[in-house]
């Protein structure tokens, strides 16, 4: 508080270019000796929480560490957030385990962090430590572990914490953490279990507990339980009605519900007898038709093959790296300096179809258009 | 003009700087028959004392060196010009630039105190002859950001320059670019974007040019029937061949090459001989070697290896390796090794150095199984010190051009590039699709 | 030892808890940074199981493409949504495991079995890992195929292989998958299993399973089951779902009191019992299948009084189809007809399993005609007929010496591009023969052979057909086809039925040794021409190879304007760039 006057002029520059997100500059300015404040730090955590600015986010983080404000405990939690949202739980535990002191806030940031990043077991972990450590969870701290148990997709430890959060800390659970509950329980897929539980829960639930479901059946692709819940959406509150909604093709049978035991009897008049356009097709598709046998064995390929797979030929190449980088459906466009060989000519054919793009390639000596499974060449090349 | 000089000496009239100016371009044009004569009328230049006061005389004798490609001559020359004016720097890097001095030329265009656009323009237009095309691209970036304005000449060398690389996007960008310009209805430019079109195999987009145009040459019609042609879109080249000469356009050799390429791209033998008919009966062009070329690949294409030959046989000129490598390609097509032995055999005497023949010969020998042909081919090409160039595809993605090479892993993102191929040539299996023999990259 | 279930359970999944947290489930999750979305499999056995992702990558594009297949599926266009997953593979947006997911989900919802399995196969080749919806689907699509050991497969795999649990529904899923398969064993195993992997017992579970029980008239083993999972449960069992099968046991018991104080129990105004629409139907079933068909109907109407939806469903599609068999039962047909056709309101069309069930039953009872009146209308619900609709039809046309409406129904299910199967057709023609219209059955020969992969049999019944009433040059024609084809070898028994035929008619059996050897001698003279036709145009060749002397070639010939010609094609090119060039002087 000592320094004031001329150091403080430069801050306010910083600190509306921070709420501006110039942070690349603000870092070049830092590295000519300017000198950030507590307000301007926090605005640049804020701003830096994202996985593309780890880099400027770690150089934002050292300065912070120069600074006079290193020991803020309010913005040490920014810096956790600040990692968290950049991915990088690594260094978000770094910063938490040389804090000095924390604050329930930082636990929970830092449980939260790792549940967002796929790590949700790394965050009930933390939770166990700080109940070792004699800390009181809160409230909120259980919304943070049932969040962690989403991530991890831990459906049991979601339903031992609920428990635990009753009977051994005395937190009657709220609506919240019933929802957070419906939560592990649509990210890890559970989805008939998921509106059961909906369905049991101790208080009515609100239009919020509905939709969270209907999300997870719009996830999970379950047409039915979607529409079914849209339904009720809307008799809850008609202002949530879905207009001009497609209506739905109704299913071709509905085993869960016909009571029709067994009593399919399509295989017995419609397959497996073979076709011959089907065995056609399968000769140009060798695909497993109807009901095939489980056990598929993936393609693993072999010593040799990975010996050819390193002859990959450059317009391959090129186009496996197309593919990668542009929508589907797009075509692309190679340029070949030799003339195209006639075993990739005939392999980039077939790829067009499988595909789904047009792929246009020109060597030295003209133009392939291929589309669908055929080339503009005509195969006189 | 040397005798009417010779005439002027002996007739005891000086020759003053505008003659000398006059002589030095001549031989700049001719310098095949002029290469001669520069160093005995510089040094009457010399004589004369205007080679270094004369900024225009000296700049002639840095163009007529360069030309004659004397670089090192036309550089003193440039030396010792006493008052440059940008049109002598330009020369001199125009000069390094043609002799294939490019350290050089750019290393100038640094010293160069003011860059003009044609400055920038012969350093683009020079990396483009040279094959250079990404440096060309990247020089005109740096022009753009100098501020300098470029004029269409700069214009059609970074659209060849496009057009080289596939670079699509930016041939785009240049499109539109050149349409907020005054010379929007520039012929010559419009063919430029033509050929750019393409050949980045955006034939419609050149189409929609072609159309727009407000009046067409000769050059815009083989371009665009070339274009046609060279992608796939048989019918509409010989569409626009016969629209052509009904528009009043004569077709000449190229146009002709273009129809010929159209339907040999087709396997349409009978139409190809037809046109090759009219164009010696109706339009009494005689066919140059590339006709030949495109009636051999005609026949080629179309397995009839027999015509082919006949047609090698009684052309008025000796075949060349592009006319001889259409029928390798035909024996390969057609699996007939004997036939690609022979003709293997001249090949070597024409042109000794081209590897891909060889390749072709050897992919042959290897699809029937007979590696010990193939080795042989092999192990020909090692004692003859031919290296086979390596296959290099590129695309062009946001802008940037990818240049990949066979089994490369460099590029940054190679794990997912093989994680595709991999799940590629699984489904590609399952489309019944069967790999061929084993076979490096033509 | 412990005091209650509950502490069991607790301590159960304590352990669980701790299994699962040290060592952190899997390194293979901890690798699933953000930053690289692919992970490299190089020297990865692609059979190694892979973490799924996590329903929070649905963000940005993916949750985009994810909206944008949903609609594509809501338009009912499948082969769309499949094909565009599997584009979006090969693009910078790869699609999710629960983009995929919808799309499976839509096609077993369309019975598009095997356009399932393509895609499911596509998606595991391309590295999306399966999740428990995945797998779930999968053991619903083997379980409806009437596959049940297939489905136990892939539920082994889910346990050995897959870096997570199943589910409640899993389980679910394929005990009721068992059941329906008569695999009544299996499901109570598969339910001690699930016990044994730390579930709490599931009342529908064992729903399914006592009405499995009660269908194999084991009375006592439904009673076993509910003791169970009462036991299980702590004394209370609330789901509705296990009373229908309890008061069947009860009835098969000839408890009749002790039913009927379960059903009251079950629908006590104190709402204890939670009752929905299955666990109606099943009370129903109890019902009509125990003779109280009374009852049944007056549950029926209660339960359509119920019904409030989109809050309280109490019937579905299965409460009709319950009534239906009920109908049967009591032997009124008509109204059978007419309950099953009055239904309509959404959540409760029929289907075209409930359609074939009625029509099998109709004719099974010799009311062809009704059968066939169902059958104009099933286009009023919405549902067209299938290779089991008319295949019925074609069994009771033929029951009902109507052999010429069996071909008729046959003939439509080609046209409408169905597709019955071998036996449907042996059925056809084996009952146009037996009634002496060969010519018919040969007309139903001629449209199938070119479509079905026929066996011996069926050339072998058309032979002796046709033999029979001494078509012999009919027969021989299609020998000729037959070797010309060559899909199927000429055996033994086909030769010998031909040659009898000949014999009867008075005619040479060499007459068929010589037809198989001409066709021999046609195939070789094909090759031969075909390897002459190869060699005259290598001959030629050389010829002119041998007019192609090198003198010529390297003689003093004219134009030698090699340069124009290397240029060849891209003669604009250059003179472009010579203009280009050429600019550069001029300015």
């Amino acid at each position: 508080q000592a320094q004031k006057g001329p150091v403080e002029a430069p801050n306010v520059d910083l600190r509306s270019m921070a709420m501006e997100g110039k942070v690349k500059e603000i870092i070049e300015l830092m590295e000519k000796g300017a000198i950030a404040d507590g307000e301007c730090f926090y605005v640049l955590f804020d701003k830096c929480g994202n996985p593309k600015l780890l880099q400027n986010a770690k150089k934002v983080h050292d300065f912070f560490l120069r600074s006079t404000f290193r020991g803020e405990l309010r913005l040490i939690n920014r810096v956790l957030e600040m990692f968290a949202k950049c991915g990088s739980m690594v260094d978000a535990r770094r910063v938490f385990d040389h804090m000095p002191d924390r604050d329930i806030d930082s636990w929970h940031l830092m449980i939260r962090g790792y549940a967002s990043n796929s790590l949700g077991d790394e965050g009930l972990q933390l939770f166990e430590k700080m109940k070792e450590l004699g800390l009181q969870p809160n409230s909120e701290t259980f919304q943070a572990v049932l969040y962690a148990c989403a991530g991890a997709e831990a459906v049991e430890e979601g339903f031992i914490y609920l428990e635990k959060m009753r009977t051994e800390h005395g937190i009657e659970p709220q609506m919240e953490h019933y929802l957070a509950v419906l939560d592990v329980l649509g990210a890890s897929g559970h989805l008939i279990e998921a509106r059961e539980y909906v369905e049991k829960l101790p208080m009515q639930p609100n239009v919020a507990a509905w939709e969270s479901l209907r999300d997870y059946a719009r996830y999970h692709g379950d047409l039915d339980l979607e529409d079914h819940l849209n339904e009720l959406i809307a008799d809850l509150d008609p202002s949530k009605a879905v207009a001009d909604k497609l209506p739905t093709p109704p299913p071709k049978k509905r085993m869960a519900v016909n009571l029709m035991e067994g009593r399919n009897r399509l295989p017995e008049f419609k397959n497996p007898s073979l076709y011959k356009d089907d065995e056609k097709y399968k000769a140009a598709l060798k695909e497993q038709g109807y009901v095939p046998d489980t056990r598929y064995v993936l393609h693993d390929i072999d010593q040799e093959a990975k010996e050819q797979a390193l002859l990959y030929h450059s317009e391959r190449l090129a186009i496996a790296y197309g593919l990668i980088s542009t929508p589907p459906r797009t075509p692309l466009r190679i340029i070949k300096n030799l003339r195209i060989c006639g075993d990739c000519h005939n392999a980039i054919k077939i790829m067009s179809r499988i595909v789904g793009r047009e792929l246009i390639v020109r060597d030295n000596k003209r133009f392939h258009h291929f589309k669908e499974g055929k080339c503009s060449c005509g195969d006189y090349w | 003009a040397f005798k009417e000089f010779t005439r002027m000496r002996f007739s005891d009239i000086h020759p003053n700087h505008i003659t000398f100016i006059t002589l030095l371009s001549g031989i700049a044009h001719y310098p095949s028959q002029g290469r001669l004569f520069a160093a005995p009328l510089h040094a009457y230049v010399c004589k004369m004392g205007l080679d270094r006061p004369n900024v225009k005389v000296g700049t002639a004798l840095v163009d007529m060196y360069s030309k004659c490609g004397f670089v090192d001559s036309a550089r003193l020359c440039f030396d010792d010009i006493s008052e440059k004016n940008s049109v002598s720097w330009n020369t001199m890097i125009d000069g390094y630039m043609r002799n294939g001095k490019v350290d050089h030329a750019l290393q100038l265009f640094d010293e160069m105190p003011v860059k003009d656009a044609i400055s920038w323009t012969a350093l683009i237009g020079g990396f483009v002859k040279k094959g250079l095309d990404e440096e060309a691209l990247e020089c005109f970036f740096e022009m753009q950001l100098s501020g300098v304005e470029s004029d269409y000449v700069t214009i059609i060398a970074v659209l060849s320059a496009c057009a080289n690389l596939g670079a699509l996007s930016l041939g785009l960008w240049i499109n539109r670019f050149v349409m907020g310009k005054y010379f929007r209805d520039n012929i010559r430019l419009c063919n430029t974007l033509l050929e750019m079109y393409s050949r980045c195999g955006r034939v419609d987009f050149a189409r929609e040019i072609f159309e727009k145009m407000p009046s067409r040459t000769l050059v815009s019609w083989n371009t665009m029937i070339g274009g046609f042609a060279m992608n796939g879109l048989v019918e509409e080249a010989l569409i626009l061949f016969d629209r052509m000469q009904r528009e009043g356009f004569k077709p000449d050799g190229v146009s002709f090459t273009g129809a010929l390429t159209a339907c040999s791209h087709a396997g349409l033998v009978d139409q190809g001989l037809e046109y090759f008919d009219g164009m010696q009966n109706v339009h009494n062009l005689s066919p140059r070697i590339e006709h030949y070329g495109c009636l051999v690949d005609l026949y080629s294409r179309a397995g009839r290896l027999e015509d082919a030959l006949s047609v090698i046989k009684n052309m008025p000129m000796k075949p060349n390796e592009v006319v001889l490598g259409s029928l390798l390609a035909a024996c390969r097509n057609c699996g007939d090794i004997n036939l690609a032995e022979v003709v293997m055999k001249f090949l070597v005497e024409l042109d000794p150095s081209s590897d891909s023949n060889y390749v072709m010969l050897a992919n042959m020998y290897a699809a029937v199984g007979s590696w010990e042909g193939a080795g042989k081919v092999r192990r020909n090409m090692r004692t003859r010190g031919i290296q086979k160039r390596p296959g290099i595809s590129s695309i062009e993605i946001e802008g940037g051009i990818h240049e990949f090479m066979a089994g490369d892993k460099s590029h940054s993102q190679t794990d997912s590039i093989y994680e595709i191929l991999e799940l590629l040539s699984y489904e590609l299996e399952n489309y019944g699709y069967i790999r061929e023999a084993a076979v490096p990259e033509l | 030892s412990f005091a209650t279930p509950e502490d069991i359970a607790a301590e159960r999944r304590k352990r669980k808890r701790q299994l699962r947290m040290q060592p952190p489930i899997s390194p293979a999750r901890h690798q699933q940074q953000p930053q690289q979305q692919r992970s490299p499999t190089t020297n990865s056995n692609p059979n190694a199981p892979k973490i799924p992702e996590h329903v929070f990558v649905l963000t940005g594009n993916r949750l985009n493409l994810h909206n944008k297949i949903l609609k594509i599926i809501r338009e009912n266009d499948l082969d769309e949504a499949a094909l565009y997953t599997r584009h979006s593979v090969y693009s910078n947006c790869r699609p999710t495991i629960f983009t995929c997911n919808a799309v499976m989900a839509a096609l077993l919802r369309a019975s598009r079995y095997s356009d399932f399995l393509s895609l499911h196969r596509f998606i595991t080749q391309a590295g999306i890992a399966s999740n428990v919806i995945t797998y779930n689907m999968l053991i619903t699509l083997y379980c409806e195929c009437r596959k049940p050991d297939t489905a136990l497969e892939h539920y082994k795999r889910l346990i050995e292989d897959a870096p997570f649990e199943p589910s409640r529904a899993t389980y679910r899923i394929l005990v009721k998958g068992l059941v329906d398969n008569n695999r009544v064993e299996k499901g109570i195993e598969i339910k001690d299993e699930m016990l044994s992997r730390g579930f709490d017992a599931d009342e529908v579970v064992y729903g399914y399973l006592m009405n499995g029980c009660a269908k194999n008239k084991d009375g006592d083993k439904v009673l076993e089951l509910f003791e169970e999972l009462r036991e299980k449960l702590g004394g209370e069992v609330t789901n509705g779902i296990v009373y229908g099968p309890l008061m069947k046991a009860y009835f098969l018991k000839e408890m009749e009191k002790e039913a009927m104080e379960k059903f009251e129990e079950a629908v006590a105004e104190n709402l204890k019992v939670k009752m929905d629409d299955v666990a109606y139907n099943l009370v129903l079933d109890a019902f009509c299948r125990f003779g109280k068909f009374e009852e049944a109907l007056q549950l029926f109407e209660k339960m359509k009084n119920l019904h409030n939806p989109p809050w309280k469903l109490t019937v579905n599609l299965g409460s009709y189809n319950v009534m239906v068999d009920g109908y049967f039962l009591e032997g009124r047909f008509k109204e059978a007809v007419e309950v099953f056709m009055s239904m309509g309101e959404k959540n409760c069309n029929p289907d075209i399993l409930s359609f074939n069930n009625l029509i099998e039953l109709l004719c099974n009872n010799d009311l062809l005609p009704e059968a066939e009146e169902l059958c104009g209308r099933m286009s009023e619900k919405g549902v067209s007929p299938d290779e089991v609709t008319y295949g019925l039809l074609m069994d009771a046309c033929f029951k009902g010496n109507r052999p010429d409406d069996a071909a008729v129904y046959f003939k439509k299910m080609i046209d409408e591009n169905l597709r019955p199967n071998l036996p449907v057709y042996n059925k056809l023609v084996e009952g146009l023969v037996q009634v002496g219209k060969i010519d018919e059955a040969k007309s139903f020969f001629d449209l199938m052979v070119t479509k079905l992969k026929f066996n011996f049999a069926s050339y072998e019944f058309m032979f002796k057909a046709l033999c029979d009433v001494g078509r012999v040059d009919d027969v021989l024609k299609i020998v000729g086809d037959i070797l010309d084809e060559g899909s199927i070898d000429l055996n033994d028994d086909m030769q010998k039925i031909v040659k009898d035929g000949l014999r009867r008619e008075a005619r040479e059996e060499e007459e068929l040794d010589r037809l198989i050897e001409q066709k021999e001698n046609e195939k070789e003279e094909a090759k031969r021409r075909e390897i002459e036709e190869a060699e005259r145009a290598k001959a030629s060749a050389k010829a002119a190879v041998a007019n192609l002397l090198p003198s010529k070639l390297f003689g003093n010939k004219e134009g030698s304007n090699e340069n124009a010609a290397l240029s060849g094609n891209s003669d604009t090119v250059s003179s472009n760039e010579v203009q280009a060039s050429g600019e550069v002087q001029a300015s």
